[in-house]
């Protein structure tokens, strides 16, 4: 077999070969290793409100439907009729009592299991056919603190255990109010003619991009203030299990970026709230400069609060789907500036949005040429080493401007393609994070 | 802010989903003079004469592209709310700041330019409850296309308010409805 970890990458060296990028067959792998087997990011529980509430989406390319149950709980399932294959379910979310395939009728519930079909005593007297055997393939589904996941590996840690110590960090955007969070309605699709990866690796650690590539999207909100600062000695990487943020510590650097008063007004108002909930350091990171992604695909940006997961399409496409978060008891009339303020800088009109998929489309069509996908990519930056003692989960990197996390998400994507099974990928252990810091 | 700051832009979004054409049609030179002031216009987004098209936008403007998505037929709740997330729901000044970025001399992704066309068809125009205000549909197509292989094409339909200024028009209101509810390109760094 190819140890990728040592064929495609030296991350001491800090070089990664391009063909990851491209080759099909790596891309065939990681729709096995990567997302067969990983927790993947499926639905906000407010988009589930109400038993019979359903939206499809993807995990890797497996097409899946996800649901509120009658039983109340969140299900998800394939959305695949096991009869001839057929798709189920063709709305892109919607209230129902059942699943009926256009073909020839199988109906399914809302848990997946299959309810019936036309003439269905041509299956009652065929012999050996039990319904039970041929409902809609189910995932394992857990949530955290209103995001949920799903996973089709049967030998996959819980949520928690994939999430870590990283949970700890997610609490800055999914704790901060006591009365937890929702998504504003709509989900914001686009097409990108990039290797998923690209997007992924983007927000895990590069804040270094928006230095350049963004200059002119932020130039109308932020040149009279001096455009996009960072303080690169109280900023940070972290990385935890292949999870990364990379954070400033500037409060409200990311929200000023959309150029609305009004927002930065009321999260100024829930300031001292927030560090009495989750102390300073997690205060500072509600809003800051600042962007995260959780292994493999699904990213957000603290500040904007737009989460967005990258379906991966073949080795040169990518789905991109994006709402936008809030907390469920910010007022309405903040609320429509969110939602406002994130498609104005990150959806496909988005001032800055606008700018990356030109590159990760070229980082990615580059690679067609032979002797270009020969070279190697760098991603050794690495202006401080490790902190050793940070008081912080997680492996620390002082300096947000750093290739730290993305050498931790490619060590973590190598150790997915390598691994036999679930039992060969090690687990960052579990401290719950710095107890204290709450309560200071 | 208060509350009637908010529900102003929301009663604009209101008015354009309303608009059926079941008004009065203009005569045929008002809606000759239309024509023109539509194709005029398109032909400024051809040019990149953003400054020029923003001078047509009134000072109360609502441009608004709503989300598409799929759903069944039988689904209670409207597809378009102005609650939604959208691509494009501005004011003028709002406007202004996207046109910023283009003149800021500094978006490398649009240097060398992305060359566009518009046409600007199936127009019909009615009378409203205002004078000088008038329902206008029309249909647009967008062609771009940019550096060497990226080429897109975009149709889609336009309703608009517009007003008497002058001998000529100002643009009040535009709702823009695209038909792709996954958007099959990876950005949409134009204008309607």
């Amino acid at each position: 077999m190819t140890s990728f970890a040592s064929t495609y990458m030296d991350l001491d060296q800090g070089w990664i070969d391009r063909r990851i990028f491209w080759e099909k067959e790596i891309y065939e792998q990681e729709l096995e290793r990567i997302f067969a087997r990983s927790w993947n990011f499926v639905a906000h529980e407010s988009q589930l409100q109400k038993p019979g509430d359903f939206l499809t989406t993807y995990i890797g390319e497996d097409a899946v439907i996800v649901t509120r149950g009658q039983d109340k709980k969140v299900h998800c399932f394939l959305n695949s009729c096991p009869h001839r294959g057929n798709r189920v379910c063709f709305a892109d979310s919607g209230t129902s009592r059942s699943f009926i395939c256009n073909y020839h009728g199988w109906a399914f519930g809302l848990d997946g299991s299959l309810k019936g079909m036309p003439e269905d005593k041509l299956y009652t007297e065929t012999p050996g056919f039990k319904r039970e055997d041929w409902g809609l393939k189910p995932a394992r589904v857990e949530s955290y603190k209103g995001l949920v996941f799903a996973t089709f590996a049967e030998d996959a840690p819980s949520l928690d255990e994939f999430l870590g110590d990283f949970r700890w960090y997610l609490d800055a955007v999914l704790d901060a109010d006591e009365g937890g969070t929702e998504f504003l309605p709509g989900v914001t699709r686009s097409v990108l003619n990039c290797n998923w990866k690209f997007p992924a690796d983007n927000f895990v650690g590069d804040i270094y991009h928006a230095l350049w590539t963004h200059l002119g999207g932020v130039h109308p909100m932020l040149a009279a203030h001096g455009g996009v600062a960072i303080d690169n000695e109280n900023s940070y990487q972290v990385s935890v299990n292949g999870h990364g943020w990379e954070f400033g510590q500037n409060f409200l650097g990311n929200a000023a970026t959309m150029g609305d008063r009004d927002i930065l007004r009321w999260m100024k108002s829930r300031s001292d709230a927030i560090e009495a909930r989750l102390g300073t350091l997690r205060r500072n990171m509600w809003g800051a400069v600042s962007s995260a992604t959780i292994f493999p695909n699904f990213a957000f940006l603290p500040g904007y609060f737009t989460f967005r997961v990258f379906l991966p399409k073949g080795p040169m496409k990518t789905e991109l789907h994006a709402w936008t978060l809030v907390p469920k008891n910010m007022p309405d009339e903040i609320k429509d500036k969110f939602r406002k303020g994130t498609m104005r800088t990150f959806s496909p009109s988005g001032m800055l949005e606008m700018d990356d998929g030109e590159n990760w489309e070229h980082s990615t069509t580059a690679n067609s040429g032979f002797v270009t996908r020969s070279q190697k990519l760098y991603y050794g930056m690495s202006p401080r080493g490790q902190e050793k003692d940070p008081g912080m989960p997680g492996q620390v990197y002082r300096g947000q401007l750093s290739d730290a996390n993305q050498r931790g998400y490619y060590k973590r994507w190598a150790e997915f393609m390598d691994a036999k099974s679930w039992s060969d990928i090690p687990l960052a252990p579990v401290t719950g994070g710095p107890v204290s810091e709450a309560a200071e | 802010m208060t509350t009637a700051t908010l529900e102003k832009p929301h009663a604009a979004a209101y008015q354009l989903l309303a608009l059926d054409g079941k008004g009065k049609p203009v005569s045929d030179t008002q809606l000759l003079a239309i024509e023109r002031f539509l194709r005029a216009e398109a032909r400024l987004l051809d040019n990149e004469r953003y400054r020029e098209w923003h001078g047509l936008m009134a000072e109360d403007l609502f441009y608004w592209l709503p989300l598409r998505s799929n759903r069944f037929r039988r689904e209670k709740r409207p597809e378009i709310e102005p609650t939604n997330m959208a691509i494009f729901d501005e004011t003028r000044d709002e406007l202004d700041l996207r046109i910023q970025r283009l003149e800021s001399g500094m978006t490398w992704t649009e240097d060398p330019p992305t060359r566009h066309v518009y046409a600007i068809t199936n127009v019909e125009a009615f009378e409203t409850e205002v004078a000088g205000e008038f329902e206008v549909h029309s249909v647009f197509t967008l062609y771009r296309n940019r550096s060497e292989h990226d080429d897109n094409m975009l149709m889609g339909r336009r309703r608009d308010i517009l007003r008497q200024k002058g001998d000529s028009f100002e643009i009040a209101r535009r709702l823009i409805l695209i038909q792709q509810a996954t958007l099959l390109t990876k950005n949409l760094t134009v204008f309607f």
